[in-house]
């Protein structure tokens, strides 16, 4: 039987910490996504990802529920990503291995991937990571928040305590910068496909 | 061409780029694309972006869930295992650890008009006198520490000093002779001699059992250590082995494929 995030909460609040592992197995993985795309560093996204569980499982008999408990956990997240740029006083960093291990790659590959393909992908990958780290952090979140966890406006706007009309305007330079950015960018393919005609 | 939307442009850019728009007003700006160039343009490049944007992935964590050395932040928390506690039970076992140490080391802490007074009492009895430390305490008011437990604190007067100077030379004259007496007559019994050497041996013999043990024990447990380093290392080069394999497997299909392919043409011509 699969229990809904809702339900696991209350049974972790009882006291059932297997309830709390499933939460925990359910969204360790977003989360990380989530402080990897903002702060870039793997380590510190592994650290803040723990610290929010952490954080949430300390919080939990204080959840009400007036939000989703996901909403909740990013709002956990978010803070202590954004704790830790101010901290770290600086931008995001790049992690771009100037020694790329074939070895790695190859353990990363598709089973139909090339090892040029996954080169490349891998290029792609890393200047996404430049491009996104020139953002401001609200304009980084709000966009990662839409593009990788697939919120709405509203929910981003609850999120980050902001109008919506804020939200679509962080995102909409967001994403001006990275296409001035990645146009700069031999390994980005230059075409897309028009989005009128879908 | 310029564009003509009136409106929140941007916005509804957005909007319609993420599909997060009432249906009356996509179909309102769909109108307008249809005959705006720029909105079409600026869209397709954001299109574009985001189809980018869709190849990052962050680097696969080898420490998330279902990971063969997954760690998870609650259930392993040995080292975090006092946060479980409540905050009042810490008071608890903290209040307790200082009074049981304070038991042991004998002490006697009191508060008077003269501020803090803390005494040990390891080698005398409280009553017979003790140390005194004494913080937040002028000099001049430190007094003898010889007064019984719950008298009350009276300053030390020059003849009290001069007593405590005498009782400490009574007491101190007997072990000065004592020392003097080991040193001028050679103690004469041999046999409490080789008595001494042979507890001294003893002694090390033993430190150096210890040491033996001890010295086996690291040694197993870099073994250990070295053994499942090993079977992790093992674990990580057969699976990027078989990411080679992969990959070679497929290249090899191509060539096939593509010799397969030439072959054909050639038998044709």
């Amino acid at each position: 039987m699969t229990w809904t995030d809702e339900e696991l909460v209350a049974r972790s609040i009882s006291g059932d910490a297997d309830s709390f592992n499933e939460l925990i197995l359910r969204w360790e993985r977003p989360i990380y996504a989530l402080a990897y795309r903002t702060i870039g560093r793997e380590e510190d996204a592994r650290d803040v990802c723990q610290e929010t569980f952490l954080r949430a499982f300390r919080a939990l008999p204080g959840f009400r529920g007036q939000a989703k408990f996901s909403s909740w956990l990013y709002r956990i997240a978010l803070n202590l990503c954004r704790d830790w740029v101010r901290r770290e006083r600086r931008t995001p960093v790049v992690q771009a291995p100037e020694d790329v291990d074939l070895m790695d790659l190859a353990a990363a590959a598709e089973p139909s991937e090339s090892i040029e393909d996954l080169v490349a992908r891998k290029d792609l990958s890393r200047a996404v990571e430049k491009a996104m780290a020139l953002l401001p952090e609200e304009q980084r979140t709000a966009i990662v928040l839409k593009e990788y966890h697939g919120l709405t406006f509203q929910e981003i706007a609850d999120l980050i305590g902001c109008p919506l009309s804020t939200v679509k305007t962080r995102l909409y330079q967001g994403l001006t910068v990275l296409r001035r950015e990645l146009a700069k960018n031999e390994t980005v393919p230059k075409k897309a496909g028009s989005v009128f005609q879908r | 061409m310029r564009c003509g939307y009136e409106g929140d442009r941007e916005g509804m850019l957005i909007a319609y780029l993420y599909d997060d728009v009432e249906p009356a007003a996509r179909a309102e700006f769909q109108a307008h694309l249809a005959v705006c160039e720029p909105c079409r343009t600026e869209l397709d490049a954001l299109s574009g972006v985001r189809t980018t944007l869709s190849r990052w992935n962050p680097p696969e964590p080898k420490w998330l869930a279902g990971q063969p050395n997954h760690q998870s932040p609650i259930t392993n928390r040995q080292s975090r295992w006092w946060q479980e506690v409540p905050a009042w039970a810490q008071v608890a076992a903290a209040l307790l650890l200082l009074g049981v140490s304070a038991g042991i080391a004998n002490l006697d802490v009191r508060h008077d008009g003269n501020g803090w007074t803390i005494r040990t009492g390891w080698m005398t009895p409280p009553a017979q006198g003790a140390v005194a430390a004494t913080a937040a305490r002028r000099p001049e008011q430190i007094g003898v520490a010889s007064q019984p437990a719950g008298a009350a604190f009276t300053p030390a007067s020059t003849a009290d000093l001069a007593a405590l100077e005498r009782r400490l030379r009574d007491e101190l004259r007997p072990q000065a002779a004592m020392s003097a007496v080991s040193t001028q007559t050679p103690v004469r019994t041999t046999s409490s001699d080789s008595e001494i050497l042979r507890k001294v041996r003893a002694l090390i013999e033993e430190t150096e059992r210890r040491q033996e043990r001890e010295l086996a024990l690291r040694l197993a447990q870099t073994i250990n250590d070295v053994n499942a380093q090993r079977q992790a290392d093992l674990r990580k080069i057969d699976s990027s082995l078989n990411g080679v394999q992969n990959s070679l497997g497929v290249e090899v299909l191509k060539q096939r494929q593509t010799l397969n392919y030439i072959m054909r043409v050639n038998q044709k011509q």
